[in-house]
């Protein structure tokens, strides 16, 4: 089984394709890196004294359009947020006056986990397929290992390969984060709302578990990418469909769950588990291990069809 | 002989219509065997069944006495293949492609790569990309792929799908060296008659999916009458000749030879005939049927039934 991993690492690994995505990967986080750093020249941290002062008045400014019902209800919740943020900070002396730091770069470049997901799809789309469009398969096929065996170790090879660009991407912006804006001689930690309340996390915990929240979507939408290139040997198709979802599906599903109460059944209602720690559900009622059970539910019906087509398919062409 | 390869009354049936229908057959041990038929015939379905990248309808194959259908990976370990053009991952050089190949099966050391790289004659090239490839030299790589574990049966399909001349004559070498040497059964398809009449021991025929006839391609070749193209004078007087003494043999005439279908012990009598009536002979030449008309004949014959 080692084996097999380590030849689907090394068929991955060989191609330019896999270079450029990674090169590609670490020039986007330097992107960012150059523009906040210059964004920074301009606008030094305001040495603020009244720095309490003026979150108080953002308080009263809030309360406000809450007590008059101008705040848009879709963000309600965020400007409730904002105040027990804001009175956390000035019960327990957080000061906002903090240098922008290597964590709150690292914390920026989460967004990117996106792009490092676009890349884990199309390896996972293309990964079975290929064989098929190479005309390898014939080859790889008739060894002595069961067709399972094979299947399982090109999808452990993808999850591998999803986890090590995160990890690059991890690595490289707290790198890049440390030279650019240097790290914080005391870590100020990252204020959670949850539920009305207010709670400290470290900030390193915070982004760990941002990025692992972040992966379960990730993990999905490659699984669907991977069911798909499997059942249907066409890396483009699954290249297509996956992205258009992982773009479009959460967006649609929030349209959908503002309508229709079944909407919580749609695998985007429930790939973001963010939802349970910080704001509220997208549906409301809905609990964490409901989506839990629901993704493993989609986790399963997509290995089962990516393995029984895989396993019953006449290799014909 | 010990048969390495046992069909048994396989089937394929693909939307209702029979492609394979009730196959029967044996490859034995240190033999070529020739699987022939046109195309569409379903050789390469056969094929492709019995390395198992097609599953069988009806029927089982065995491969060493290991069912194809239920001990798969037992089965194929005794196999090394080629199915159609030897594919190879272009990215990689040769020499990963087998050690890629070479990761798939136990006891695949460094020192076996290097012998059957040497054996198939890649050495100088073997760090290359494929993509670098000629088809000669990925046919070749594709062998080699195939020999990595000393597999007891070696199965190609359409070898010399287009290769030169040369390249042609090499394989035919390689495997007949394989089979003697080595004591290998190797199975091999193709639509090129004059290929399989010098690269096989015995020749199955297809046709619509079902066996026609098996047999040694020495018998397949010879069995039949042969045909004799006599050049004489007088050809009307010999042709009468003939048919008085020998009743029932179809004569031929063309310019200036008589061509006459006899049993090779018959010839010194038709030669005493034509010199004791005066008849000069010129010359006698043996017209051998080739594979090629015997296919024809065979395939027609039963294509008709």
């Amino acid at each position: 089984m080692l084996q097999l991993l380590q030849n689907e690492w090394v068929k991955i690994w060989k191609r330019t394709a896999t270079h450029v995505m990674v090169v590609l990967l670490l020039l986007s986080s330097i992107a960012i890196g150059a523009i906040t750093k210059y964004q920074e020249y301009g606008l030094s941290v305001p040495d603020n004294e009244n720095w309490k002062q003026g979150l108080e008045l953002e308080i009263k400014e809030y309360q406000k359009q809450l007590d008059d019902g101008t705040v848009d209800p879709t963000s309600i919740d965020y400007t409730r947020q904002q105040i027990a943020i804001n009175k956390y900070r000035i019960e327990h002396n957080i000061s906002t006056n903090v240098d922008y730091s290597a964590w709150d770069f690292v914390s920026d470049t989460t967004e990117l986990i996106s792009f490092a997901g676009l890349f884990t799809i199309i390896i996972a789309a293309g990964i079975v397929a290929n064989e098929f469009t190479w005309g390898t398969v014939k080859l790889l096929l008739i060894r002595p290992i069961s067709r399972a065996k094979i299947l399982m170790s090109k999808y452990l090879t993808v999850l591998l390969f999803g986890i090590c660009l995160l990890l690059i991407l991890f690595v490289f912006s707290i790198i890049l984060g440390g030279i650019l804006f240097g790290f914080p001689d005391t870590s100020t930690p990252y204020l959670n709302y949850h539920d009305g309340t207010v709670t400290e996390q470290n900030m390193i915990v915070h982004l760990l578990i941002s990025y692992g929240l972040n992966s379960i979507s990730l993990l999905m939408i490659t699984t669907m990418a991977f069911m798909i290139s499997s059942v249907f040997r066409n890396s483009s198709l699954a290249v297509g469909i996956s992205i258009f979802l992982m773009f479009m599906g959460s967006t649609v599903t929030f349209l959908l769950a503002t309508k229709f109460e079944w909407a919580k059944y749609i695998l985007f209602a429930n790939t973001d588990l963010s939802q349970y720690f910080e704001g509220a559900p997208i549906v409301q009622g809905m609990t964490m291990t409901f989506s839990i059970v629901m993704l493993c539910v989609y986790f399963l019906i997509f290995h089962l069809l990516a393995f029984i087509v895989f396993k019953k398919r006449d290799v014909a062409a | 002989m010990a048969s390495v390869v046992e069909l048994k009354d396989v089937s394929k049936i693909i939307k209702g219509r029979k492609i394979i229908d009730r196959l029967s057959f044996n490859v034995e041990e240190g033999e070529v065997f020739g699987f022939l038929g046109p195309n569409g015939a379903g050789k390469t379905t056969t094929i492709r069944m019995i390395v198992g990248l097609i599953s069988m309808s009806d029927g089982d194959i065995f491969i060493c006495g290991n069912s194809v259908k239920k001990d798969f990976e037992k089965a194929v370990q005794h196999v090394g293949a080629i199915v159609e053009n030897p594919e190879m991952y272009k990215f990689l050089s040769g020499y990963d492609n087998l050690v890629h190949y070479g990761r798939m099966i136990k006891g695949v050391s460094k020192a076996k790569i290097a012998e059957v790289v040497e054996l198939v004659g890649l050495t100088d090239r073997i760090n290359d990309k494929v993509k670098t490839y000629s088809l000669g030299m990925r046919q070749r790589l594709g062998l080699a792929q195939s020999l990595l574990h000393d597999p007891k049966v070696l199965i190609l399909d359409e070898p010399t799908n287009g290769l030169d001349p040369a390249g042609i004559r090499e394989i035919r070498d390689h495997l007949r060296m394989l089979a003697r040497d080595r004591g290998m059964a190797v199975i091999v398809s193709s639509h090129l008659l004059s290929e399989m009449e010098m690269m096989c021991d015995r020749i199955g025929i297809i046709q619509q999916g079902k066996l026609v006839d098996v047999q040694l391609v020495k018998d397949f070749v010879s069995n039949a009458e042969k045909l004799y193209e006599l050049e004489l004078d007088r050809l009307d007087d010999a042709m009468n000749l003939i048919a008085k003494h020998l009743p029932g043999l179809k004569l031929t005439k063309n310019e200036s030879c008589l061509e006459v279908p006899v049993k090779k012990e018959q010839v010194p009598e038709l030669v005493k005939l034509l010199a004791g009536h005066d008849i000069s002979i010129f010359g006698i030449r043996e017209i051998s049927k080739t594979l090629e008309d015997r296919f024809l004949e065979v395939t027609n014959d039963k294509g008709e039934l």
